[in-house]
């Protein structure tokens, strides 16, 4: 069963398309990814799931039910751009955001998190005397407060240190295990290869690339030499067969040119200098990312 | 449903819940009504330096009078009979001798005033006792700076012109000593209508009318409700700006429908209102029972008040939040604030005409049209003439319409303009936005 499904859906603002003819199937329990540039159409996507934007055309059903009638009781949802009321203790904000949408108490499941997260102490402090991150971490709670069949998530990453991004991935694998359905929107790739069974990426509104993060990879074959060593860029750019080069410090992606061998190019880089660690590989998310978002005008499939 | 009362909840905790709130409670009445405190409690506050009067008294037969009046004044009102503090300043005539040049003699006294040596000076025509009413005589001028307000004006045409008329009626060969009677003045009592007891049969005298009482009632009625809107109203502009520019909106949209949203804060603004509204009227009863005045006041009309009041709320507040939704900063607000009072300012300019012909053509049509309708008709509802009940329901059955109207706009609105970022709300986007969503 399917906890998603849009169908040619297309939304537009004036002259712009922003969604163009979108079709996409998240099943029951899955966690998907949507991935793309900025301004690609990822978080009206998720708008329309919320039934905060309207399609012009296309149909969207939501947990069985048309996105009209879907019960918003049954999703969570944690907006990119997002605020607390900064006057009103933590733990009012929290109960009030989960009894509008549960319609019920749910003081049980804000103090759990509260105290998941380490914010219990704070919980009769106002927002606006809470840190960054621990407000983030407030809005992820209000996202999952009650506990949500459907998590939309835009960005729920962004602006995080990497020790409250962990805390967050694990609240998120932790309700993926019970059997939450998860879509969120991320510009890190990491995290995404992380925590995906499925990755969707939106450019321009049209959907460029939709499967499991294996069959994605698959789909790109095993074109990519990554190189560990102190090796000019330039020097690998120029070797024969090399179509693209992506560099990260001493980590090098070589991207081969159509026909070329990789046992021929991996001589060619060992004769470039000394070399800790060279392997034949598939292309990482972000190296996927990178090619869908700025062809180079190179074939990208193997 | 549930949804729109578990915001208006939060709405209404966070509005009254506040010091502010109660303070203003408090203090409110005392701003609303501000100017007549003022006046009050500045009535004693005058300029107690002696005033002082050329008179060319060009008839001769006024000046004795008018020095004898003065000085009877001055004597009576310039020091507190008790303490012997000077309370106000003391009229001082002196008398000029008219020159054949009055236009000369004229500016040199205008001078004398410039200089600061006169206040005023006064030019009393010859011909004031047989004036020539065909070719517009008797003529009597004042001459000061800012002569038309002047208190001193007004105080030498109320002591001159009984004096006139007295000297007048006894050139006329009327006896001096009948004179007084001649020109006794009787003021015509306002009363109300006689009524019959339903129990007693007994016809009930018609009670004495004070213009007092007569406009009490429409503008506590039409305060009442200005302050209602201010509290419960006006508001929603910035609350739901501040929701949109804090990023709490979306937020919120992701439980509840953006017509939820819209009508959370309006619930919530109305529910402030009646609070506001039952603690007024609460005092206001338990004060005029105290005062023993309960028999003069028109409990009749809180059920209107309530009705009216609800549906203002409702179209202005609706509207507003709205409004709010498409501002993206303090700015728009600020540009938006004016059109938010209209429907608050034109029924004050309305307030002479309403008190003075409530009945009126303009007053009647103007009082039925929605958003004005709530403080218009509650105006003349209190008003002792009375309307037809049939305009008051008329009233109250388009403001409801429209109540309905600017929710539904609103909110298609509000949908749209809650997420837009960073654009000026256009009134041709605000149209075209409540028309085709």
């Amino acid at each position: 069963m399917n906890a998603l499904e849009l169908t040619a859906v297309t939304k537009t603002f004036g002259a712009k398309v922003a969604v163009d003819d979108l079709s996409l199937s998240v099943p029951a329990g899955s966690v998907y990814g949507f991935i793309g540039p900025n301004g690609s159409g990822k978080t009206t996507a998720l708008r329309l799931l919320m039934r905060i934007l309207y399609p012009d055309r296309g149909a969207i059903r939501v947990l069985g039910c048309d996105v009209s009638e879907a019960s918003l009781e049954r999703i969570g949802y944690l907006p990119e751009e997002r605020g607390l009321y900064r006057k009103m203790k933590l733990w009012d904000v929290l109960t009030f955001l989960g009894e509008l949408r549960a319609g019920h108490g749910v003081d049980v499941q804000v103090q759990a998190w509260l105290e998941r997260f380490g914010l219990a102490e704070r919980a009769m402090a106002r927002v606006e005397e809470l840190s960054k991150g621990m407000s983030q971490k407030a809005q992820f709670i209000a996202a999952v407060v009650p506990r949500p069949e459907l998590l939309v998530l835009d960005e729920p990453f962004s602006g995080l240190d990497p020790v409250n991004a962990d805390v967050l991935r694990e609240a998120v694998m932790e309700l993926s295990a019970a059997g939450t359905t998860i879509v969120f929107s991320t510009h890190d790739m990491s995290a995404a290869e992380q925590l995906c069974d499925y990755v969707f990426m939106i450019q321009q509104g049209r959907k460029v690339l939709d499967g499991t993060l294996e069959s994605i990879k698959s789909e790109y074959g095993a074109d990519t030499i990554r190189v560990t060593g102190r090796l000019e860029e330039a020097a690998l750019a120029g070797l024969p067969g090399v179509a693209h080069v992506a560099g990260r410090g001493h980590l090098k992606e070589l991207r081969l040119a159509a026909g070329a061998q990789p046992q021929d190019l991996l001589a060619r880089v060992v004769a470039l200098g000394p070399v800790e660690r060279l392997e034949i590989a598939r292309p990482s998310l972000h190296d996927i990312f990178v090619r869908l978002a700025q062809p180079t005008g190179e074939p990208t499939c193997a | 449903m549930r949804k729109v009362l578990r915001l208006a909840r939060r709405e209404y905790v966070a509005s009254t819940r506040t010091k502010g709130f109660l303070i203003g409670l408090l203090i409110a009445p005392f701003f609303m009504s501000g100017g007549m405190i003022a006046m009050k409690l500045t009535e004693g506050h005058v300029n107690t330096r002696d005033r002082r009067v050329a008179v060319i008294d060009r008839s001769g037969r006024l000046m004795p009078s008018i020095a004898a009046d003065a000085a009877s004044r001055n004597q009576r009102e310039v020091h507190d009979a008790e303490t012997g503090e000077k309370v106000d300043a003391a009229y001082l005539f002196e008398e000029v001798v008219p020159l054949a040049d009055r236009k000369a003699q004229q500016l040199a006294l205008s001078q004398r005033v410039r200089d600061g040596e006169l206040a005023a000076f006064l030019d009393i025509g010859a011909d004031v006792m047989a004036p020539d009413l065909q070719a517009g005589g008797g003529r009597i001028t004042y001459h000061a700076r800012g002569a038309a307000l002047d208190e001193l004006r007004r105080w030498i045409e109320n002591v001159v012109n009984p004096h006139l008329r007295r000297l007048r009626l006894i050139a006329a060969g009327v006896e001096p000593a009948a004179v007084d009677a001649l020109l006794h003045w009787l003021p015509v009592q306002a009363m109300g209508l006689a009524e019959m007891d339903a129990d007693s049969g007994l016809v009930r005298a018609a009670r004495r009318d004070h213009p007092a009482e007569a406009v009490a009632v429409p503008i506590a009625a039409s305060l009442l409700m200005i302050l209602m809107m201010l509290m419960g109203a006006i508001p929603l502009l910035n609350s739901v700006m501040e929701e949109k520019t804090q990023r709490i909106a979306e937020v919120l949209l992701g439980s509840i429908s953006p017509f939820e949203f819209m009508m959370g804060k309006v619930v919530g603004g109305l529910a402030v209102s009646l609070t506001a509204s039952a603690f007024y009227v609460l005092v206001g009863v338990v004060a005029v029972v105290y005062l023993g005045w309960a028999d003069r006041v028109p409990f009749h009309l809180l059920p209107w008040f309530a009705a009216f009041m609800v549906l203002a709320i409702l179209m202005v507040g609706g509207g507003l939040a709205a409004l709010g939704a498409a501002c993206s900063d303090a700015k728009d607000a600020q540009n938006l604030g004016l059109p938010a009072v209209f429907p608050i300012l034109v029924p004050m300019f309305l307030l002479g005409p309403v008190m003075r012909e409530p009945n009126s053509a303009l007053v009647t049509w103007a009082s039925l049209v929605p958003p004005f309708s709530p403080m218009l008709m509650m105006m003349r509802l209190g008003h002792p003439e009375g309307i037809p009940a049939w305009q008051a329901w008329v009233a109250l059955a388009l403001a409801a319409a429209l109540a309905i109207v600017t929710i539904f706009a609103g909110g298609r609105v509000f949908r749209i303009a809650i997420l837009t970022q960073g654009k000026e709300p256009r009134l041709s986007d605000l149209a075209r936005w409540a028309l085709r969503g």
